[in-house]
This record gives structure tokens, sequence and C-alpha cells, in this order.
């Protein structure tokens, strides 16, 4: 099975979670406001590209704005397998969070 | 490209924007670029522009990666990326390791000489611009008959009280535009005496030499701010007999834990005065165009004059401040405007002195303008050689890798991406220079400070922009040799790489790129050893020409008082070594001030009479004939005479022979109103001698004006000429007879023909600098040479080969090689000549006595560089010509 790593991860679930059309720079403003935490457009850029690359999402060129200066954005969703995976991790993390004995 | 509607206001930075087009692949351009651009617009709303611009930027570098370049490009799978580059290109440098050592080498060494000249540059450019607000300072300048004066005069000159010594600074300060004024002399200067201090405490005693006085300390801490180690400037200036020292001199009297030691208001000695030590401050960088050891802050500065400046307020003008002084100068210098010689003051800004010459009394040598240019011209002709080296070689070592390249492209790969791999390659090699260069340069800039007597720190190649400049000259110079085998493998039908090498050897064509780079270099080479000759011979005919007295054996000492001298002479001729001593005019000088003069009963003034006062020792102790002088010996005190420019001036207002002059009046300064002799100064022109070159051979004879005495009435300078057999013996002898006549002030001497080399060192130094550059630019160029022929050699080895077969010797087929070459070295020297010949003899225009420079040297030196490029085309051409034809010709 492919890896996931950790701000993969997380993106595939931004992806998932988020409304409305997912592009990168989207994805970076919901990372940000989710996380608490900034991240440069090039860094979201990559992994959305590598996530692609693994199959997990599916993008296609989508609508073009007046403030992008008329350019289409590249509009990414989860895939089946993006969905199953992130399922299947639940699953194994929820196991293990279940075994701790207290979390304090 | 779409653009926004209204890209003047909210676009983002453009050149940011273009980059990204640049690397970036267009598959991905359009997405990143639209994410890009929305963020900004949204940050520009929230943040404001000059945010969102930063934002952009650093977005756009981050994009920077291979992640960015090329993923979604179809071909990707077939091409050989980024890191494959980089594995070929170390492979092929590690496969020459010849040529890339040389080449290598040939860059750092060049590239570091460019930079040690624009460190100099920099050094002699910013002269005085370490201090703040340096474009409102301005010393003030006296304009006396045909003279400046550098410094300005005390009313009543040396018997000036504390009192009149404040008049000008004072009024100075009474106008509205002037915000500070100082004064100061430093002791080394003209007007400063030059002698040496004893600094005494603590039954201690040390030898200073560079003393700067000053009676407006505040003053000077606002136009040439100080910083203090120990002590403040309110300590140091407060009060008068305050001497304030330099680390260097604090460390000389206190040793080196000066710092830790409570040393300020420590009672010092200076000259039997008492002085209390005010504070230790650091020492100025060195390009200031005045320099001392330490300072001493004193109600009366010991000349008759002093270096005046003054700081104005920043809307304040120059010109208004001049049109007052002048206008009240009478209440400052009685009869200032009566006085006809006296022609007003003016002002320089302290930003010029540096580089204005033909002043009296400068404070320190200033630069010629035109030295500097030349420099920057011959840094930017190493660049060129350096470039055009890199650029053949580059294109010769290509050659051979046409298969690569086609290969390449049958694989998939575009113009751009070879291009991009060339001139990565290109730019790798020029980055591995970096170290090289690096390294050189740390080593060299204490040769470079002792050359050319500068003070330049070798942290300097720690300041982060000096390694930006040297990193981006050696990307620029890999980029510019680079850029132009990218293009032509880039640009070349793959069908033709294929083919056979020899097809970009241009050989056979008339003109061609390669070989109008090899002349360049050439003529500059030519150029440049021919003009290092001229003024290498010239500072041996200024070393050897005669100049009418005699420097052998002859050395000088300071010494004030006439008793002291005489007790000193005495003491000298009982030495059984000491051939002659006298006082006062040593030859090998600047130009001083000059006067007047006329003949009696004659209308004709001339202006420019130098006017020296000797005893009859100097004249024997240089060897100078003086028919006049026997009245001397015969019981006269004293006798008048003039020399023989002088004679000759006055002869043709007069008429008649020069020697008609003896026995007639001569009045000097006639302009001069006096109550003794009504107009000017007579004296009884009693003997004519034949002309020395009292002054540096940069000037012509000048009419001089010579009062000889028996006895003279003063001494400042004491000339004393010996057997050179035992010369440490000599000295300490002259120096201990020194010692029991002089307490106050140390022993320090000068030989005559060091001084007179003093005289043209700024020229020996621009020269050896000169020759040590043309020497690189040679080595260079021949570096280059070798390159180019080896290349040559082996690229016709086919040519050869057939040639061989069909009969030809060795010896034929070396003349072929050399034949090209040497019709550029002829048409490099014919270029040379005239170049050479007419830049030596605007530099040789510095001089009244020069060489003339002989065509013939540049004839000779291109002669000698002829062979030298024979001897290598032989040798490079040696191999190819010795290879069995049967080896080149079986090949395809």
């Amino acid at each position: 099975m492919k890896g996931l790593g950790y701000l993969e991860e997380t993106i595939l679930l931004l992806v998932m979670i988020m409304e409305g059309e997912v592009y990168g720079y989207a994805v970076s403003k919901a990372y940000e406001e989710h996380m608490d935490k900034s991240i440069s457009i090039s860094a979201v850029h990559a992994v959305l590209s590598r996530l692609e690359k693994k199959g997990f999402i599916s993008s296609y060129m989508g609508g073009a704005t007046e403030e992008r200066g008329g350019r289409k954005k590249r509009i990414f969703q989860a895939t089946d397998e993006g969905r199953k995976v992130i399922a299947d991790i639940k699953a194994s993390r929820l196991k293990l969070w279940n075994l701790l004995p207290s979390l304090k | 490209m779409n653009n926004h509607k209204d890209p003047q206001k909210t676009a983002p930075p453009k050149w940011a924007d273009d980059f990204l087009q640049w690397f970036c692949s267009e598959e991905l351009l359009e997405e990143i670029q639209g994410d890009l651009v929305e963020a900004y617009h949204e940050r520009a709303a929230e943040y404001g522009r000059s945010t969102a611009n930063r934002l952009f930027i650093k977005d756009v570098l981050l994009f920077f990666k291979p992640y960015a370049f090329e993923k979604y490009s179809d071909a990707k799978q077939f091409l050989p990326m980024f890191d494959n580059y980089l594995k070929i290109a170390i492979r092929n440098i590690l496969h020459r390791k010849g040529l890339t050592t040389i080449n290598l080498l040939g860059l750092s060494v060049g590239i570091s000489a460019v930079l040690l000249i624009s460190f100099y540059l920099n050094y002699e450019l910013t002269y005085d611009q370490s201090f703040p607000e340096n474009e409102q300072i301005y010393r003030l300048m006296n304009d006396y008959r045909v003279q400046t004066y550098t410094n300005m005069r005390f009313r009543d000159y040396y018997n000036s009280s504390r009192e009149v010594q404040q008049i000008l600074p004072r009024k100075l300060k009474q106008y509205d535009e002037v915000k500070h004024v100082c004064q100061f002399i430093t002791s080394q200067s003209d007007i400063g005496g030059g002698d040496s201090y004893y600094l005494e405490f603590e039954d201690q005693q040390f030898v200073l030499e560079n003393a700067l006085f000053t009676n407006t300390g505040k003053g000077f801490q606002e136009l040439f701010p100080q910083t203090f180690i120990l002590g403040t400037p309110s300590q140091a200036f407060g009060d008068w007999q305050k001497i304030v020292l330099t680390e260097k001199i604090a460390e000389l009297c206190f040793g080196p834990t000066w710092r830790q030691q409570d040393i300020i208001g420590k009672q010092l000695t200076l000259a039997d005065e008492t002085y209390e030590l005010g504070g230790v401050i650091a020492e100025m960088p060195g390009n200031t165009h005045f320099n001392f050891d330490f300072i001493v802050h004193r109600a009366e500065i010991p000349s008759w004059g002093a270096y005046i400046y003054l700081k104005l307020k920043p809307e304040g003008a120059i010109r208004s401040v001049l049109t007052k002084l002048n206008a009240e100068i009478d209440q400052i210098f009685p009869g200032y405007t009566e006085d006809e010689l006296s022609k007003g003051v003016r002002s320089i800004s302290l930003t010029d002195i540096h580089f204005t010459g033909g002043n009296l009394y400068e404070l320190k040598e200033v630069v010629n303008l035109n030295y500097l240019y030349t420099f920057g011209l011959i840094a930017l002709l190493i660049l060129g050689t350096i470039w055009i080296n890199y650029a053949n070689l580059s294109v010769a070592m290509y050659a051979d890798r046409q298969k690569e390249m086609a290969m390449r492209k049958v694989l998939g790969a575009r113009a751009k991406d070879i291009s991009f791999q060339l001139l990565m390659e290109a730019m790798l090699l020029s980055i591995l220079c970096f170290p090289i260069s690096w390294v050189l340069l740390w080593t060299l800039i204490p040769y470079l400070n002792e050359l050319m007597s500068i003070e330049l720190a070798p942290s300097i190649m720690l300041q982060w922009r000096s390694n930006v400049v040297l990193l981006s000259l050696l990307l620029i110079i890999g980029f510019a040799s680079g850029i132009y085998p990218a293009i032509l493998f880039s640009r070349k039908p793959t069908i033709t790489l294929f083919g056979k090498r020899a097809s970009t050897v241009p050989i056979h064509r008339r003109v061609n790129l390669k070989d109008v780079l090899l002349t360049t270099q050439f003529v500059i080479v030519v150029g440049l050893l021919s003009i290092t000759l001229f003024i290498y011979q010239q500072m041996e005919y200024v070393r050897t020409k005669d100049l009418g007295f005699q420097t052998e054996g002859v050395m000088y000492f300071g010494l004030n008082g006439q008793e002291k001298y005489q007790q000193i002479r005495t003491q000298l001729m009982k030495l059984p070594e000491t051939q002659s001593v006298g006082a006062n005019s040593v030859p090998g000088s600047e130009m001083f001030n000059q006067l007047t003069y006329k003949m009696k009963d004659t209308d004709y003034v001339y202006s420019d009479g130098t006017y020296l006062e000797m005893d009859y020792g100097a004249l024997k102790t240089l060897g100078i004939d003086c028919d006049a002088c026997h009245l001397l010996d015969e019981g006269k005190d004293q006798v008048f005479i003039i020399n023989q420019t002088a004679a000759e001036k006055l002869a043709k207002v007069k008429g008649g022979s020069i020697y008609e002059l003896i026995g007639e009046t001569l009045i000097s300064e006639p302009e001069w109103e006096n109550e003794e002799f009504g107009y000017g100064i007579p004296y009884n022109i009693e003997g004519i001698i034949d002309d020395y070159k009292f002054f540096s051979l940069k000037y012509p004879n000048q009419p001089l004006l010579m009062t000889v005495y028996r006895e003279s009435p003063w001494v400042y300078v004491v000339l004393v000429k010996a057997k050179t057999d035992h010369w440490p013996t000599t000295i300490s002898s002259i120096k201990k007879a020194y010692l029991e006549v002089e307490s106050e002030l140390p022993f320090t001497y000068t030989f005559l023909d060091d001084h007179m080399d003093e005289l043209y060192k700024r020229e020996r130094r621009s020269g050896i600098l000169l020759g040590t550059l043309s020497f690189v630019v040679i080595v260079l160029a021949l570096i280059g040479l070798g390159g180019i022929v080896s290349y040559i050699a082996t690229s016709r080895e086919k040519e050869i080969g057939i040639r061989k077969v069909l009969g030809a010797s060795v010896s034929d087929i070396l003349y072929r090689l050399n034949k090209r070459f040497f019709i550029l070295m002829g048409m490099a020297t014919a270029l040379a000549l005239p170049v050479s010949i007419l830049l030596s003899l605007r530099w040789l225009e510095n001089f009244a006595y020069h060489i003339d420079p002989n065509p013939w040297w540049v004839l000779s030196t291109g002669i000698a560089s002829c062979l030298i490029v024979v001897i290598i085309v032989t040798l490079q051409g040696w191999k190819a010509a010795h290879k069995h034809p049967i080896e080149t010709l079986r090949t395809d």
C-alpha cells in the first residue's frame, strides 16, 4: 500500500472537508485556518500533485475568475481510493486510541 | 497570458512574475500563477501592497524547485533530468582534468585580479566618505600670488597669540550657514615642521611621529567624529593641554592591557610641556585625507597657519559664506584687500580634496584620477580576456560533445533543455572558482596594501557585499561564456550534429569570431607589455638622470637653531669619514610658494621665482659648482646668485648675454611697498650657477634665486656627506653628535637618494601594479591560446594525415599551423603600436623630463610574443604532426 505522510494526510482530509471549489490557494487558506499554522502555496501545490500521482485525488481545470487575472484553477476532489485510505487510517488510529489507558 | 485590467495599480512585481513564467512548466503555470495572483490581491487588500509584493516574491522563489519545472511534460520520462545534468557535468570536469585545471586557475586568477583592482578603486574613490554628512564639509583655501594654499595663515603668522588664532574660526561661526568650525595642523604636514616628538611619562620615553595639533577640539569632534574607547570627547576637548592617543600608541605606551588600566587623567610630557591624557580613540580608516598618531589639544597651534574646515547647515550654501567672508576679510587680516598678491579665499569640498592636485601644502598625497580610470580599464581588459578564454575553451570542449547533444535531441530534448544543460555546466565550473578566488584574495590583500601603501583590511572578504560581487562576477562570466555553445548546439539541426566534428571549426572562413577574439587578446597583451616597458624605462630614466648635484653618500636630518648647528658641525667635521656638512634647502622638493621678480629699470615682472637660502657647506655637500662663492672664502657674509634658467629669462628682458647680468640689481617682490627699499627687495646678482634639479623631474627647470651664506643665520635641516664604507657606524656617530646638542626632539634622518626615489613613488607603484596585471593578462592569454591550438590541432588531424600521405613533412605541417597565428600576431602588433605609444605619451606628460617612447620597443614586444606563440603552437601541434596517418585516417 502507498504510504501517506503527515502533511499529505492533513491536506487530503482538508480536500475532503472543504466545501466549494478545492484548489491550491483555497487549500492553503483552509490549512492556515484549521491548523493555525502558515504554509506556503508552493508546499500545498507539491503535496496536491503528490496525492494526485498516488491516485488519492483527481483534478480537472475549473473556472477562471477576475481576481486570478482570468486564469483557470485546478480543482481537486478526493477519489474513492482516497476516501478509503483515510477511512483505513482512522480505523487503525482508533484501534490504537482505544488501547491507550488514559490520556493524561 | 492575460493581463489584469489595471496592471499599474495592482499587479504583482513584474520581474518575479516573469521569472515564474520562465522557469515554470507550461502545464503548471496557469494554476500556479492564478493562485499566486489571487493570493496577491487578497493580501494587498488586507495588508497593503508592499507586504503583498514581498509575499509574492517569496512564494515565487519557493516555487523555484524541480517540482515546478517539467512535471507534467509528456517527454519527461525520456528526458535526462536535473541530477543527470549534474552527473554529466561532473564527469566531464573530471574527464578533462588538465583542461579543467587550466580553466579553473585562469578564471580564478583573473577574477581575483579584477576584484583586487575594484577593492583598490573603491578604497581611493571613497576617500573621506566615512565622515558623516561629508557633503556639507568644506576646507578654506587661500589664493596668494599664482598659487593656492590649502591652509589659512594666522594674522600674525608665527607670532599669533591664542586669541588671534581664534579670530577666523570665531568669525566663521557667526555666519548663519555655518554649523561647526575647526582648525588643525599635523606635524608631518608641510606647515607642521615634520618633527618627531618624545612622549614621556613615569620615566619612560617614546618617540612619536605624527601629532595633530588643534585648538578647536569640539569642532574637530563634530566634523571628524572620533570613536572614544577610553574617555569621552568632553574629557578630551573640554580643556587645553589634553592629549588623545590612538589605540596603536596607547598600546605602545601602556602595553597590551591598556584597556584595563586607569590611564585617563595621567600626566604626560611632550616637548617639555605637561599634558593630561583625555582619551584613547580607535584608528581612523586609512582613506582619509589626513592622519595622525595622537591629538594635542592646545591653546596655540605651533605653526604660522592651520588647515581650517567648516561644516554647513543642510540648507547653507558655501558660496554665500565665501562672499561674506571675502567682504569682511580685512577685519581678520588687516590690509588683505589692499595687498595685490592676496587673491581671495576659496573653498574645496571635503570629498574633492583627495582628487585635486596642484595646490600647496596638501596634507596627504593626492591621487590622479586618470590613474584610477586606467586601472578600471585594465580590470575590464582582464575581464574581457577571461571571457574570451573561457568562451574559446568551452567551444573547444563542447565540440567533442556534438554526438551527445545529438543523442539527447533524438531522445526528445528540446532546444531549451540543451541550452539549459550547457549553461548549467559552464556556471558550475565558474562556481567552483569561488573558493579558489576567495583564498587568493585573502592572501593577496596584504600585498596590495604594501604595494599601493593603502590600508585595506583582509576582513573585507568577510563582508557579504564582496562575496556577492565575487560570486556574481563568476556567474556572469560563466553565463557569458556558456551562452555561445548553448545557442550553437541548441539551434543546430540534429542531423548535422551527428556529422563530422570539423563542422564547427570555422578555420576555412576568412574572418571568424575566434580570430577576432584572439587578435583582441594579443593587442591587449602587446599593448600592456609595451606600456609597462615604457614606464620602467621612464622610472630608470628619472633614477639615473644627471640631476646637477650628487646624492651619493649624502644624508640629512632636521635640526633647529644656528648654535646647535655650529656645535654639531664642529663635532661632525672631527669624524674621519665626514666629507662636508651644510645647512638648509634639501633638493628633491615638490613645488612650494613662488615669488615675483624683475630686473631693476625694466618693467617686465616674472612671477615664477623660487627663493632658496643655504650655507656654502650645503652647496659643497651637493657638489654644486659656484664661481661667485669664492667671495665667501674671502670674507664676504653672503652672496646672491641665480641659476641659468632665471638668468636666461632676465637676459631676454634686459637684452645682452646672461653674463652681463652679473653686477646688476634684481628686485624681488617689486609690488611690495616697504619703508626700507620703497618697492620690493633689491639684490645684487653676484653669480650664475648651472641649473640643477631642485624640484622633482615632473617639473621643468624653475628660476632659482639663491642667497648663499658663509654662516647661515637660521638653520632647520642639516646635510652631511660622508664616506659610505661603514654607514651603520657613521650613522651612530652622527646620532651621538646630534643627541649632544638636541635633547627635545628625536633623531630622524633620510638618505638623499631615498628621498629622490620617494618623489616618484606613486608613479613607481602604479608601474609595478600595471606590470603585475599585464603579467596576469599575458598568462591568461597564453593559457587560452594553448587550449585553442590543441583543439585546432586535434580537429585537423585528418587533414594533417592526408597531407602527410601526400608527402608533406612535419615542418610543412607545423608551418601551416603557425602561419595563421603569425598573421594574427602581426595584425595585433600593428594595432597595438599606435595605441600604446599614445597612451604612454599621455602618461609621460606628467614629467617635464621624460623618455621618448620608441616604437621599436612595441615591435620587439610583438616579436617576443610572436615567438612565444610559435613555441606554444609548435609544442601543441607536434603531437598531431607526428601521428601516424593511418591512425587518423582509418576511422569513419
